[in-house]
């Protein structure tokens, strides 16, 4: 990556257009790392978001309207501003062939619907709050 | 030919209603399912929760345990005395007030009521005969003594009242502070008891140990005066075969 990563950013984004599983990642990641949580409906409007505020991690659903996830996490990825971000897929079910298109698209990470609140603290946990890839 | 377009347009209408529903009912039952993963989590996170305050609270009454041990360790006579105390004291606790018993502190404060002896010298804690006015004084300094040692832990403030108070008397005779009824802190009163059942069932260089029917009778004579009569009750309560089961059990 010839694009140098965004300066220790603390902000995570939270894409999903249902305002059910926003609410829900937000509360769970609340007061927890030392995060500012954003939140986006759609990928036109994560684009948008993450150009304001680049995060250190991104929550991306995948089926959205207006814009995908994996379309969005093309663009972050190509965008230099948040190309360094930890990119983490929201997705349906794991292993399928929508995984292989984000993977290519770019992504880090799965996290498989209905996900574990744990699993999701843990992970927001061991990226410390630096924006460094786990 | 109308009527055929209008049939057809109340059936698109029908199945379009139907996708729908049946697409609302899909993300219902995904957030189900998304509620059960949070609700998995959480009893998990509960019994690990539950397991962990457990263990912490065995490792605070391990701690001390060791600390008791220390202190006993310099007075051969009483061996086990604070934990066969401690054993009487909690069986009395459970007969007068559940809660007591339950609360940690109750058993830390039995544990611990000595504590402040080991700032008693050798000389005055050995001492075979009759200790001279100055050497009592001494001597009476230790449920201070002790209380001051366990200043600023918050997880022994309630235990630490025991050390203070395990030798004030029902009728305002005792010391330090010459507290009276039951200005006395429960948990006192029930040391109080309790410590005199071991000290009277246990050997001692100038006495042979003697049954719990002589310590019964002798700490009913004490009712009302040295005793809280509540307290006094309550032993009454609890078999011989219990007493020599938690006596056994400590060995």
């Amino acid at each position: 990556m010839s694009a140098p990563p965004p300066a220790m950013s603390d902000t995570v984004l939270i894409v999903d257009d249902d305002p059910f599983i926003r609410r829900l990642i937000a509360t769970t990641l609340e007061d927890v790392a030392r995060f500012e949580l954003q939140e986006a409906g759609d990928g036109i409007e994560a684009i948008e978001r993450a150009a304001e505020a680049p995060p250190a991690i991104v929550f991306l659903d995948i089926d959205m309207p207006r814009l995908d996830g994996i379309e969005a996490c093309r663009r972050l990825r190509e965008d230099p501003r948040t190309a360094g971000a930890t990119i983490v897929m929201l997705t349906a079910a794991s292993g399928d062939e929508m995984e292989r298109a984000a993977e290519e698209a770019g992504a880090d990470l799965f996290l498989t619907k209905p996900f574990s609140p744990l699993e999701l603290l843990r992970l927001v946990d061991s990226t410390g709050g630096d924006g460094a890839r786990p | 030919m109308t009527e055929g377009l209008a049939r057809q347009g109340v059936d698109d209408e029908l199945t379009r209603l139907r996708e729908q529903l049946a697409e609302r009912e899909r993300l219902v039952a995904e957030k189900e399912r998304q509620l059960e993963a949070y609700a998995r989590d959480l009893n998990d996170t509960f019994k690990k929760e539950r397991a962990r305050t457990q263990e912490l609270r065995e490792s605070y009454v391990h701690t001390v345990r060791a600390l008791t041990n220390a202190v006993e360790a310099r007075d051969p006579y009483t061996g086990k005395h604070a934990e066969r105390v401690a054993a009487y004291g909690l069986e009395l606790a459970r007969a007068i007030d559940v809660r007591l018993a339950d609360d940690p502190q109750s058993e830390m404060g039995f544990l611990l009521h000595d504590i402040g002896k080991i700032a008693i010298p050798d000389g005055i804690l050995y001492k075979k005969d009759a200790l001279t006015p100055e050497e009592r004084a001494l001597m009476r300094t230790h449920p201070v003594v002790g209380w001051e040692i366990l200043a600023g832990i918050p997880f022994l403030e309630e235990a630490r009242k025991v050390v203070r108070h395990h030798h004030e008397r029902w009728d305002g005779s005792g010391y330090p502070d010459r507290l009276k009824g039951e200005d006395i802190p429960l948990s006192a009163r029930v040391f109080a008891v309790a410590d005199a059942l071991d000290a009277i069932t246990t050997d001692r260089p100038y006495r042979a140990a003697r049954s719990f029917a002589a310590a019964r009778a002798a700490i009913a004579r004490g009712s009302g005066t040295q005793f809280d009569p509540r307290v006094v009750e309550a032993l009454e309560s609890i078999t011989d075969a219990r007493l020599e089961q938690l006596r056994r059990e400590i060995g």
